[in-house]
């Protein structure tokens, strides 16, 4: 069973997942998805940053077969899945952004069941599911019914569930919400482990940091359009040489102005981000003390720009904070 | 559509009729394992339903006529093996859709056809013991004896697997949960109040009498009475073809309500 059993070993270029000008307009006008274009090979992990309602969800969704799009064709290999949504369910796993319906099971039988209708066989697919169990830290909840499972915990048996059995791509819908750090970064490790598999893999994320350490390539989409796509390092190619210098404001008053020597700033939320140049980080320090010690801000920071600057410039929008993508 | 690449050798798709098969059969699994702790109380349930209508009915009579008990005693387990289908999955799929895993169930790589079949078995399943204590405790009620006839298979399995679709049919076919939960619940008060099922059709006013000539609950009640009381009602070859037309109907708009993509 090659389409959804396990994937093994040497990558297969024909298995490259392409949409083409994917466009959805729901019924009640929301133009969703505006032309996106985007491929992902074999054994890529390829992230789909964005805010919240920027379309990331929607354009997945049509993936899977679940909606339709108003114009555009996705294709895997060969494979018209617009025209063949049944093939789009054996040859995709998707962990939908909603938890997974486990009520019921214990989390070892509800990851060995989805890898039985995924179409895997019982021994591999109890191996796998052991091994996934082990790699992710739950041995303490494998025989704890799913009712009884924190969100967090769910999320990472979803995450086990659909990947015990991959197909050629999954597509992994905020993977990481309710996650506690340190298991976070075993999921990730699971996630870079499926590319390395041969497997194609669609992220989606608004938590633009992490998502950095694990994939191949990054797609930036704000408004249903795809704003940005490179390497993480290219993307952030623009800010070599750079430091952001992070202010948080104090409840109830009002932002200042970024300092003069600043490249350029931004208000997310709470936070005023600027971006300097190196030489300039003295200067910096200075003036955050200053709107420290004056109660304008609670607290800064001081570090190397990240992924996270390119994507502030593109959407105005911080990720992973309180007021991620808040509209 | 463009071919972009040649598919690749580890293609290996399973031929369709073994594809069906093992989704059909791991979906039973799924289902029953995803349903372990609901399966029991709900036959209890139909139990109540079926053996309490049973019971009540005839505290009504000091002296139950007998064609009368055949009616109640007949009618009760047919009352069990359309709700099974028409109440559970309406419900089930409206509360998925609540918490949102509705989406992911659909996303699973099963023929929806095979994924259907499996939960008819697990409901045909769930409600069997029902409907035989139902209709044993009818029997041991009014003191009655039937001629069961072999005619009751397909009527009861046609019975079950009609209720079942036209359950699948409200819920997936309604996509808001509430308005999904209010039709079934209202299809019920239907079949029991307002069609001949526990009494003959006689008792209804001409229009209404018409109109059950037209929906399933009568006919259903008819086709498996005739095969647990020979010679007790007419009409059967009628009655089938109206159960079959309202399974056809109903799983056609299951199988259009599942290709619908928004
Ligand atoms: N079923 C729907 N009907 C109408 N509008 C929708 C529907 N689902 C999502 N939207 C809208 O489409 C936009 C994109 O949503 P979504 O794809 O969920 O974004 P994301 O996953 O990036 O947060 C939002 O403006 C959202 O309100
Ligand atoms: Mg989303």
């Amino acid at each position: 069973m090659g389409t959804t059993g396990p994937v093994t070993g040497n990558r297969d270029d024909g298995w490259t997942f392409r949409a083409r000008a994917v466009t959805k307009v729901y019924a009640n006008g929301v133009r969703a998805n505006d032309g996106i274009s985007l491929h992902v090979a074999p054994g890529e992990v390829y992230g789909l940053l964005g805010p919240n309602g920027a379309g990331k969800t929607t354009l997945v969704k049509q993936v899977i077969g679940l909606l339709k799009p108003t114009s555009g064709q996705i294709s895997l290999g060969g494979h018209d899945l617009l025209a063949d949504p049944a093939a789009a369910r054996q040859l995709c796993s998707y962990l939908p952004q909603a938890q997974v319906p486990i009520d019921s099971f214990r989390a070892r039988e509800a990851i060995v069941l989805c890898g039985r209708v995924r179409g895997g066989k019982r021994a591999e697919v109890e191996k796998r599911a052991d091994e996934l169990i082990e790699a992710l830290d739950l041995g303490e909840w494998r025989g704890k019914r799913g009712i009884g499972l924190s969100g967090g915990v769910k999320r990472l048996v979803g995450f086990a569930m659909v990947t015990v059995c991959p197909g050629r791509l999954v597509i992994l819908d905020e993977p990481t919400n309710d996650v506690d750090p340190l298991r976070r970064r075993m999921l990730w490790q699971q996630v870079r482990e499926l590319g390395d598999r041969g497997i194609a893999v669609l992220l989606v994320t608004h938590n633009v940091l992490e998502a950095e350490k694990a994939v191949d390539r990054v797609a930036i989409i704000d408004n249903g359009r795809l704003l940005a796509e490179g390497t993480p390092s290219a993307m952030k190619a623009a800010d070599r040489g750079h430091l952001r210098l992070q202010l948080m404001i104090a409840p109830g008053r009002d932002a200042p102005q970024a300092p003069p020597f600043a490249r350029r700033a931004r208000l997310a939320g709470r936070t005023l981000m600027a971006v300097l140049d190196e030489p300039d980080a003295p200067d910096g320090i200075k003036w955050a003390q200053e709107a420290v010690a004056s109660g304008v801000a609670e607290e800064y920071a001081l570090g190397a720009t990240s992924l996270e600057d390119a994507y502030i410039e593109l959407t105005g929008h911080a990720s992973g904070h309180e007021d991620a993508g808040r509209r | 559509m463009t071919m972009i690449a040649a598919p690749g050798p580890a293609m290996r798709r399973p031929a369709p009729p073994e594809r069906w098969l093992r989704g059909y059969g791991r979906m039973a699994a799924w289902d029953i394992a995803s349903l372990r702790l609901y399966l029991p109380v709900l036959s209890c349930v139909l139990i109540l339903q079926g053996a309490g209508f049973v019971y009540g009915m005839g505290l009504l009579f000091a002296d139950m006529p007998q064609s009368a008990a055949v009616f109640v005693s007949t009618g009760a387990p047919v009352m069990n093996l359309i709700t099974v289908g028409l109440i559970f999955e309406p419900q089930l799929v409206a509360q998925q859709r609540m918490q949102g895993s509705y989406e992911f169930l659909q996303a699973l790589p099963v023929p929806r056809s095979a994924a259907a079949l499996a939960w008819y078995t697990v409901a045909l399943a769930t409600a069997l013991p029902p409907v035989v204590l139902t209709l044993l405790a009818g029997l041991a009620r009014y003191h009655l004896h039937l001629a069961i006839t072999p005619m009751v298979i397909p009527a009861v399995l046609l019975t079950c697997l009609t209720g079942v679709l036209m359950g699948l049919a409200v819920a997936h076919g309604v996509t808001q949960p509430m308005a999904a939960n209010l039709i079934s619940v209202t299809l019920i008060f239907v079949m029991t109040g307002f069609s001949p099922v526990n009494f003959p059709a006689g008792q209804l006013p001409g229009w209404l009498a018409s109109v059950n000539q037209w929906l399933p609950f009568g006919s259903m009640a008819t086709i498996t009475r005739s095969a647990l009381v020979p010679g007790f009602a007419d009409g059967v070859p009628r009655a089938y073809a109206v159960v079959a037309a309202w399974a056809a109907a109903s799983a056609l708009v299951v199988a259009w309500a599942q290709g619908r993509r928004g």
